[in-house]
């Protein structure tokens, strides 16, 4: 019996040790890697600027993000620029460059519904491979279609017809998938 | 597989009138089964020091003439038997009856019944020594496979959670060393941080509900018993290695034991390694799905007086686990791609031991003080104290070279203290009591510059309970009730920007029963009955977590109102056996689950950068699981035995009148094992031949658009097993080899994860070898 009483005793003062009854306040992370932001920037000949914009700054949950779509002049070629950010930190931190820099990592992929548009890649990677930040667009004939930009992480490049711009053999994650109205006219 | 051993049940020593101090002495005697009182015939008795041996004839005799005085290790095995050892100071002439336990294999009785202990009524079924020695390759999971009704769900071949009766993770208590393991419970693809090869035995009761266990579970628990140490002056110890040809795998355990009878002191070491590439599939390497393992265990033994035993156990599991490269998706297009390949993205065509993201790291230390002390020969008081230290780490595919950045980082400590007081009134009275008080506190480790998953919080869970049971002739009675108290305060993040920490304080208050009947039908046949009633509070997971899984590609949503769940939980089952020949096994079992918590897909969609997710919201529903598990052995010869098990199982969800989802499929395995026991190959002793087939049925019981994919089609696998014993000098040796999968099918089983992306192992074979000194 004596035994069982100290056992108690035991019991209680292990409880009220120096073990804390409320949990560490978690640290807000910086979340560095995330992309809250694509600007699909297409310039004519003219100078004249076309905006497509994908914006979830408050990520996976929460308010819906917010999509610009652009309406396109037909028979013109357009030069595309992807800009990707991260609007989580201020200020916005550019991830285009983390992209460029691990250029034989990436691809970016555009489809269109309409198959009388197609993008046909300017840039190069390390290994002479297409990244797809930098972009040519022409137009042609009158539509409304749709355009998915996909940004796909450790693509396999050698598979066949990715160099070319066809993910279906690509692989990889998908860090960014985005679908757009384009209008033609 | 038999899971078979052997009891030293009783030694008895008579000594005989002698004076010789020669070397004249004759160690003689009978080897006999415990319940029908039968010789044991072939049996093999050996005296290591010497290098002398005797095999019982027919009648069960052996005689080993002509030895000196002194002190000697005598060797007893058999066919299919843990191998055991005796102590013994030999001085005059000695003749022993060795009484062997010949059923146990047959019933799988839990051995320690001598006491009330949870078990004693309800349905168990144990894994011996052996067993886990000639499986060393596997982990706790797939070991666990072998006793019927018990399935895994897994990720790959290396990261599983045993499955019993249905049921996993939050909902099915894993006691290690009578202390409930803490850590990442929840999720499907955390392994239970478990070496079993430091483990002596492994029962699985299959049962109503924990009484004397705190920790979740709504019905059944596994207990991870550690070995004793014997009581050798001597140092001994034992080695095993394994190679296996998937993965080429290599595994190395060892132990170190000694008993210093004049401290009362005992002390064991053990440790294990393991490493294994690429498993294959029959046609491509599963690319990064290797392992990793480091453990090891330490132990102390401690008789004070002559009533009170101390023990201290520590021990430390380290595992690095590669899952499926291809297995790694972004979106649900990703997911849907990955559907539609033959072989998995980034296959390679060569094989590789490199382990990279995605991967986990898991770290899982334990101490344990246990002491137990005898108040009166028939009253005991028993104290533990158990600290764990949990830390898991998963890292994903990521950019900039951030896969080396943890993705997910928890540690968990946790710190038990229980009370027990059993008490043996006499008359088949007995009574078990005790008090429990778990402290948990659950920690992100803010390296991973993303949200968690799920918050930090700490837990207190109190709990107090109370056992009886009555034993009359042939009937025996238990009841048993719990109550448990559990405190939960949370700090998590805020799911809307701005971000911010917000606080949650809850708190569980459950009440729980069982009761339970053993009926001696006749000589040959019982009937167990067991029924009860348990509780399981929401874990974090389900309350809080909010956000991208991508193993499953979907967003899930925690509800913070969900409430307890409460199972009703019924087994009877039913063992005999015919002219010690048949043996017969069936246990069915009806679980009523009210407010049963789930994953339920919504008709939401919700569109993320990364393209559409569907969203799946933990919800409440009323739901029953009901099967029935048959094992059956026939001594068809001498020397041919027969065994069969079958588990039928089905779920379903009753309010809304669908299947539940991720219920293990139906099973029908078959083995015929034939030994060679009277037949010696040179020094080789206990050879022994096996084939086995398992044959997995589709799962038929689910809707079309309850998964991403339909289950896959029934399979069948064909395995073989060769194992032999060999004495050489002070070693005893068991070899084995074992082919699994030996036809090379091409399957894919239903509770795998990797099922989505790739074809399950192809043929494995392994060769293994154990020494005993």
């Amino acid at each position: 019996m004596r035994l069982l009483l100290l056992s108690f005793v035991v019991l209680f003062v292990s409880c009220k040790k120096d073990e804390p009854l409320t949990p560490t306040l978690p640290t807000i992370p910086n979340q560095e890697e995330v992309i809250t932001t694509l600007n699909y920037t297409l310039t004519a000949p003219n100078g004249d600027v076309v905006l497509f914009s994908f914006k979830d700054v408050d990520g996976d949950g929460g308010n819906a993000p917010v999509i610009v779509n652009g309406a396109l002049d037909t028979n013109l070629t357009y030069s595309g620029k992807i800009e990707l950010l991260n609007e989580t930190v201020s200020p916005a931190e550019d991830i285009t460059e983390e992209v460029k820099e691990e250029g034989d990592e990436h691809q970016i992929f555009y489809q269109f519904s309409n198959p009388d548009l197609g993008t046909t890649y300017t840039d190069a990677d390390a290994n002479g491979k297409p990244i797809g930040v930098s972009t040519q667009l022409i137009t042609k004939g009158t539509s409304s279609s749709t355009l998915t930009i996909t940004l796909r992480h450790t693509p396999d490049k050698n598979a066949s017809d990715v160099v070319s711009g066809d993910i279906s053999n690509a692989g990889g994650e998908t860090d960014i998938e985005v679908t757009f109205a384009v209008d033609v006219k | 597989m038999l899971n078979s051993f052997f009891t030293l049940f009783i030694v008895f020593v008579f000594c005989a009138q002698s004076t010789a101090k020669k070397c004249n002495l004759n160690i003689s005697g009978r080897l006999t089964d415990e319940t029908t009182s039968e010789p044991i015939a072939y049996g093999n008795v050996f005296i290591k020091e010497l290098k002398l041996g005797s095999v019982s004839d027919t009648a069960g005799n052996f005689k080993i003439q002509g030895v000196c005085p002194g002190n000697y290790h005598l060797v007893i095995s058999h066919i299919g038997c843990e191998t055991i050892e005796y102590f013994l100071n030999l001085r005059n002439d000695t003749v022993m009856v060795i009484s062997l336990d010949h059923n146990h294999h047959h019933l799988h009785e839990v051995s320690i019944t001598a006491k009330l202990k949870e078990g004693t009524v309800q349905e168990s079924q144990s894994i011996s020594k052996q067993d886990l020695e000639e499986n060393g390759d596997k982990n706790l999971s797939a070991i666990l496979e072998q006793i019927s009704g018990v399935k895994t769900i897994k990720n790959g071949s290396g990261i599983a959670k045993p499955v019993v009766h249905g049921l996993y993770g939050n909902r099915l208590a894993i006691i290690n060393n009578g202390v409930a393991q803490s850590g990442q419970q929840w999720g499907v693809d955390h392994s239970p941080e478990i070496d079993p090869m430091s483990a002596n035995e492994i029962t699985v009761i299959k049962g109503v509900g924990a009484i004397e266990y705190q920790g979740n579970s709504l019905g059944s628990v596994i207990l991870v018993e550690p070995s004793t140490i014997e009581k050798e002056p001597h140092v001994h110890g034992s080695g095993n290695y394994f190679f296996e040809s998937n993965g080429l795998g290599n595994g190395l355990h060892v132990e170190l034991q000694q008993y210093k009878l004049n401290w009362d002191l005992g002390w064991k070491v053990a440790a294990t390694v393991k490493k294994s590439g690429d498993n294959r599939s029959p046609n491509y390497y599963l690319k990064n799905t290797g392992g990793e393992e480091a453990n090891v265990a330490l132990q102390f033994d401690k008789l004070v007086g002559k009533r009170l035993i101390l023990d201290v156990h520590f021990t430390s599991f380290n595992a690095a686990l590669g899952v499926l490269r291809g297995g790694h998706v972004g979106n649900l297009t990703d997911l849907e791609t990955a559907f539609n390949r033959e072989e998995p993205f980034y296959t390679q065509k060569e094989f590789s031991y490199s382990i990279e993201a995605p991967r986990q790291k898991v770290n899982h230390h334990m101490a344990t003080l246990h002491a137990l002390y005898f108040i009166a020969p028939n009253q005991r008081f028993e104290f533990t104290y158990a600290a764990q230290l949990n830390q898991r780490k998963e890292f994903d595919v990521r950019r900039s070279g951030r896969s080396n950045i943890p993705a997910l980082s928890l540690d968990q400590i946790s710190n038990f203290i229980e009370m027990k007081y059993a008490n043996d009134f006499g008359k088949g009275w007995e009574l078990k009591t005790g008090l429990q008080v778990n402290y948990t506190n659950n920690e992100n480790v803010p390296e991973t510059n993303i949200l968690p998953l799920i918050p930090n919080y700490v837990s207190i869970e109190y709990g107090v309970f109370g056992l009886i049971a009555k034993k009359w002739d042939k009937t025996t009675l238990e009841l048993g009730a719990r109550y448990d108290l559990e405190t939960r305060n949370v700090a998590a993040i805020s799911t809307s920007v701005p971000r911010n920490v917000v606080e949650f304080s809850e708190m569980y208050s459950n009440f729980s029963a069982m009761s339970g009947v053993k009926r001696q039908l006749t000589q040959n046949w019982k009937l167990l009955g067991n029924v009860g009633f348990a509780n399981r509070n929401p874990e974090v997971n389900e309350l809080y977590s909010n956000g991208l899984h991508q193993g499953i590609s979907g967003i899930e949503e925690g509800e913070i109102n969900l409430r307890p769940e409460q199972s009703l939980k019924g087994t009877l089952s039913l063992k005999g056996k015919v002219k010690n020949k048949l043996f017969f096994e069936a246990l069915g079992y009806y679980q009523a689950i009210e407010n049963y918590i789930f994953l339920n897909p919504s008709n939401e969609v919700r569109l993320t950068i990364r393209g559409a997710f569907p969203v799946f919201k933990y919800e409440q529903t009323n739901a029953s699981i009901y099967g029935l598990d048959v094992s059956a052995i026939y001594q068809m010869t001498n020397h041919l035995v027969a065994k069969v098990q079958y588990s039928f199982i089905q779920g379903e969800d009753r309010s809304r009148r669908i299947p539940l989802i991720f219920m293990p499929a139906n099973s029908l395995y078959g083995e015929l094992t034939y030994d060679l026991k009277n037949v010696r190959f040179g020094k080789l002793e206990n050879v022994e031949l096996q084939v086995n087939n398992r044959y997995v049925f589709e799962q038929t019981h689910i809707l079309a658009g309850q998964d991403f994919l339909p289950p896959p089609e029934a399979y069948n696998l064909l395995g073989a097993k060769v194992s032999a014993e060999l004495q050489l000098g002070k070693f005893r040796l068991n070899f084995f080899v074992r082919a699994e999968n030996i036809l090379n099918t091409v399957y894919r089983d239903y509770l795998n994860r990797q099922r989505y992306f790739a074809d399950d192992l192809g043929v494995n074979i392994i060769v293994g070898i154990n020494a005993k000194f």
